[in-house]
């Protein structure tokens, strides 16, 4: 076809597309300059591979500018533009719309690195050029999965420059795009209201930077075995390492908080597969660097030092495999779709795999041996430490990659039914294991320890863990003696810490970084225990119906029917459910707390976000006090508003009565409370009445069995000696009650009074649950992520030092 | 023996552990023929759900029990409890996953998973809305930010 599109503006993609392929050019140069440099050290390779680094880092800088200029200036021709904005969104969610897809998600991460890379050229001295050699060299993977070419007929990258929509296989064949004008009537299709939050401006953003962090330490892991310099890179590494454990750490309970704050599951943490490719990256990440101090203090953990640190970043890229090829599928709601770029993903995890591997087998020979550590040393411990973070990260590898194995073995396996109980069964005791480690390794010396002093502390310690463990048990209710084991390890790991922080370093904040990221992380294990292990749902099932009579493990009697206006007794709360606004796509269901005395404490919102894209989504609203969170949310409501019909009254109770006489209706009293005539011109004339007509306005009171009040004014008219009545209606109670007779000889007032016949109210199906102490978890996470700032801080002015 | 051949003990007895109660915790995927044949044992069957037929679902007498009729992939058709809330936007569903067991005639499942329209990933996002449909949905979202 040849069509003259008018208004499209190609220019951007074309820059944009331009910085593409510089970016890559130049990371392949650096890569290949810095490679070639590091064998001799050589100054000029060492020239260009800066030159070329550095320029791209300027491109990446390009590539995210004009990313970011295109979808605020609603480039819809661009497919990427267009999938991910729209004209009506507001501009705070121009950062979730840049990396809520694939390739934007990628130019986030290429960013970072180009961040750091460009911080280690300055930083790193006589190690930048095999640094920047392995660093440089995922700067061109990663950018190859923007590229957007076709070669051997197979598709390498996706980019978001290149790619019109009117191009794009999907739609070209629309016949819009046979318009040469299409640019004027088009809009986007704009960004998933579920992702238009402020988490999703953050989480990604830090979760990435901890990404990008693991290639730090991988690198000079690769570059100390290939100059078969096996101890000098660990002293470089470690801020790095510790800086990338508390921010991927942060990333990570950034998404936690977010799940609890706006998912339906209940729970900051649900082993959902993404979730789990994340946190299983931190969990090696976080050995790796206690085995590098190791491997720095004594000497004796090398090959474990490189296993884990090189498994760290392997991670990394299988978590991003899981995630972006689609294998996840329905496993996961995180999950992209395929972008059919799975086997080059694939072919970047077996380079870096096979590299990894061959790399350590290659030099294994020629590293230095070590002694074993003695039983009672710190290091012994640590090493058992990181070994257990190895074996755990193991176990969730495992299972979450259930699809993997699906695909790989042809086999037809569902993940666990209950994914909670599988992984905890196997997490608790892991964790169990590392809280003590951490409340008892701090005591122990880095040479042999003094065996009485040593268990002196550790005795005092236990016994005042043991305590609060019986005393938190019994109070908050936890009977589940894998709980209670829980809870002990991690107050133990809090308690021993404190102690050390208060007698070793008797209160040297600057110091002690580490142990108060130890007291951070045995809070965040305890408020995580207590919240979930002490969570209790409040709404029951108040039907007398038993589901547990058709098998024991039906035990779903979660939910609760508030019908509108009615008090509820739930747990130590009356619950009425005060009916719905609607505000924009949001429709609030307004759920009232009334403490015994029925008086008012508080108001829940759950809501529905109406989403036309992807269906409704419920999410919950939550009240937090200092000590528990009361969460809700729907799990059923109706979003139209149910009307009453004229038709569907049942046939009427008439009533002759004198005024203050009393009525009672099925679901309600009324009271007449007088009736006067009408004589103003004006108002008679709204109801198509002449001056000469007569009409009367009745009153009436309706108390309702919520003794609410409600005024009605039915009217009688008489048009000549025709007899004419205008009813009035209370919705909310279904009754209609006409005037319909006058009789001044009998002094009778004739009522009529209609019950609607669907009397079904408007109604919510709510779950409620209590998470008592979830903010130690919060504070826990940021008491961990200062700790290992100040540890980090500390660390590099004693190298300024040295 | 030496401490570090005890450790390496340990951790592949562990590791050989996991993979077991992976295998042993992860249940398959059957149909209805199967799943009735083996009545008390859990399985995840896939399915469609018959929208022609009655669904129930009275949160008046009890919130946690809906009942529908699903085929399943080889086309057997069965009534399905699902001891549970009736899931929002259930109408919506694409594919259903049930997890639970045969007992008796009917299928009683304790979890639902549904393949809406996902969450995130939105596999309708693609869907492409012609300038008068899009007119249509901007008319619609102004009503009802007027309401």
């Amino acid at each position: 076809m040849d069509i003259t599109y008018v208004g499209e503006r190609l220019w951007a993609g074309a820059l944009g597309n331009s910085f593409v392929v510089i970016g890559f050019t130049t990371a392949l140069l650096a890569t290949i300059a810095y490679t070639l440099g590091a064998k001799n050290n050589d100054p000029v390779w060492k020239r260009i591979g800066r030159i070329a680094f550095h320029t791209h880092g300027l491109t990446i800088f390009g590539i995210v500018g004009m990313l970011l200029f295109m979808l605020t200036n609603h480039m819809f021709e661009y497919h990427y533009v267009w999938q991910h904005s729209n004209s009506e969104m507001p501009m705070r969610y121009v950062f979730s719309s840049f990396w809520e897809g694939q390739e934007g998600s990628t130019i986030l991460w290429l960013f970072w690195h180009a961040v750091i890379g460009n911080i280690l050229i300055f930083t790193s001295g006589k190690w930048e050029q095999p640094v920047m050699a392995v660093f440089s060299s995922a700067q061109v993977f990663l950018l190859s999965m923007l590229l957007g070419i076709f070669f051997f007929d197979s598709r390498i990258g996706s980019n978001p420059f290149t790619v019109l929509l009117r191009e794009h296989p999907d739609f070209m064949n629309l016949p819009l795009f046979n318009s040469p004008n299409y640019m004027d009537t088009l809009d986007g299709s704009g960004l998933n209201p579920l992702l238009q939050n402020y988490w999703m401006t953050i989480h990604p953003p830090t979760l990435f930077l901890g990404f990008a962090s693991t290639l730090v330490p991988f690198s000079y892991a690769i570059a100390g075995l290939w100059k078969r310099n096996y101890q000098e890179w660990l002293k470089p590494a470690l801020p790095w390492t510790f800086f990338g454990i508390g921010i991927l750490g942060i990333g990570i309970l950034m998404g936690g908080a977010w799940a609890y704050e706006s998912l339906n599951f209940g729970g900051f943490w649900a082993w959902d597969p993404v979730e789990n490719a994340s946190l299983v990256p931190w969990l090696t990440f976080v050995g790796a660097g206690h085995l590098m101090l190791i491997q720095k203090n004594k000497g004796t953990s090398l090959l474990w030092v490189y296993i884990l640190s090189t498994l760290t970043f392997f991670l990394i890229l299988y978590s991003t495999f899981l995630t972006k090829s689609g294998v996840l599928g329905e496993t996961s709601v995180h999950a992209f779709t395929d972008l059919g770029l799975s086997g080059q993903l694939v072919i970047i995890f077996a380079f870096y795999g096979l590299l990894s591997i061959g790399m350590i087998i290659w030099r294994a020979k020629d590293m230095p041996k070590k002694k074993e550590d003695p039983l009672w040393s710190r290091e012994f411990w640590l090493f058992i430490g990181s070994l257990v973070l190895l074996i755990s990260s193991f176990q969730i590898t495992f299972s979450t990659s259930i699809p993997v194995w699906n695909k790989l073995f042809g086999l037809d396996l569902a993940p666990p039914a209950d994914p909670e109980a599988h992984y905890n069964k196997w997490q608790l005791p892991f964790a169990i294991i590392i809280g003590i480690i951490i409340g008892f390794a701090q005591y122990l010396n880095y040479k042999r320890t003094d065996f009485k002093v040593f268990i002196r502390n550790v005795l005092r310690d236990m016994i005042f863990a043991l305590l609060l463990t019986i005393g938190i048990g019994l109070g908050v209710g936890i009977g589940n003696s894998l709980y209670l084991l829980m809870l002990f390890s991690g107050l133990y790991a809090v308690i021993g810490n404190l102690s050390y922080l208060i007698k070793v370093f008797r209160g040297k904040i600057p110091k002690a970084g580490s142990t108060i990221a130890h007291i951070g992380f045995g809070l965040l294990l305890v408020g995580a225990l207590i919240s979930m292990g002490g969570q209790k749902i409040i709404s029951q099932n108040t039907t007398r119906y038993d589901i547990s009579t058709i098998d024991s493990t039906y035990k779903n009697n979660e939910n609760i029917l508030l019908m509108l206006d009615d008090t509820v007794r739930m747990s130590d709360y009356n619950v009425i459910y005060r009916g719905k606004e609607k505000e924009g796509i949001y429709v609030y269901y307004n759920v009232d707390y009334l403490n015994k005395n029925n008086e008012k404490e508080f108001t829940l919102r759950p809501f529905i976000q109406l989403n036309d894209r992807m269906g409704n989504v419920a999410e919950p609203s939550t009240k937090h006090y200092w000590n528990k969170d009361i969460f809700t949310h729907l799990t059923y409501a109706v979003i139209e508003d149910r009307k009453v019909q004229k038709e569907e009254y049942h046939e009427p109770d008439e009533h002759h009565i004198n005024i203050g006489d009393t009525i009672y209706a099925s679901n309600a009293i009324i009271i007449l409370k007088g009736i006067r005539g009408i004589s103003d011109p004006e108002k008679k004339a709204s109801y198509n009445l002449g001056d000469q007509d007569l009409l009367v306005e009745g009153e009436l009171v309706v108390y309702d069995f919520d003794t609410e009040m409600h005024v009605v004014h039915p009217h009688f008219a008489a048009i000549g000696t025709r007899a004419v009545s205008f009813p009035d209606v209370i919705d909310k109670i279904g009754l209609k009650i006409d005037l319909f007779e006058i009789d001044p000889q009998a002094e009778k007032i004739g009522i009529k009074v209609f019950e609607a016949k669907n009397k079904v109210k408007d109604f919510v199906i709510m779950k409620a649950s209590v998470f008592p102490y979830i903010n130690v978890l919060w504070v826990g996470a940021l008491v961990m992520f200062f700790g290992t700032i100040i540890a980090i801080i500390n660390r590099i002015q004693q190298q300024r030092k040295s | 023996m030496k401490k570090s051949h005890i450790i390496g003990i340990i951790i592949i007895a562990v590791a050989i552990g996991a993979i077991l109660s992976t295998l042993y915790d992860s249940s398959t995927y059957a149909d209805f023929s199967e799943a009735f044949s083996n009545e008390g044992k859990e399985y995840h069957v896939v399915g469609k759900l018959d929208k022609d037929k009655e669904m129930q679902y009275n949160p008046e007498s009890n919130a946690d029990l809906f009942s529908f009729w699903m085929v399943d992939n080889n086309g057997q058709e069965r009534h399905v409890q699902l001891h549970k809330a009736k899931p929002q936007d259930f109408e919506r569903s694409e594919q259903i996953v049930l997890i639970g067991k045969a007992q008796g005639d009917d299928f009683h499942a304790r979890e639902i998973l549904m393949k809406c329209p996902s969450k995130y990933n939105d596999a309708n996002g693609d869907k492409f809305l012609s300038p008068d449909e899009m007119k249509e949905i901007d008319q619609e979202k102004k009503r009802s930010a007027a309401l």
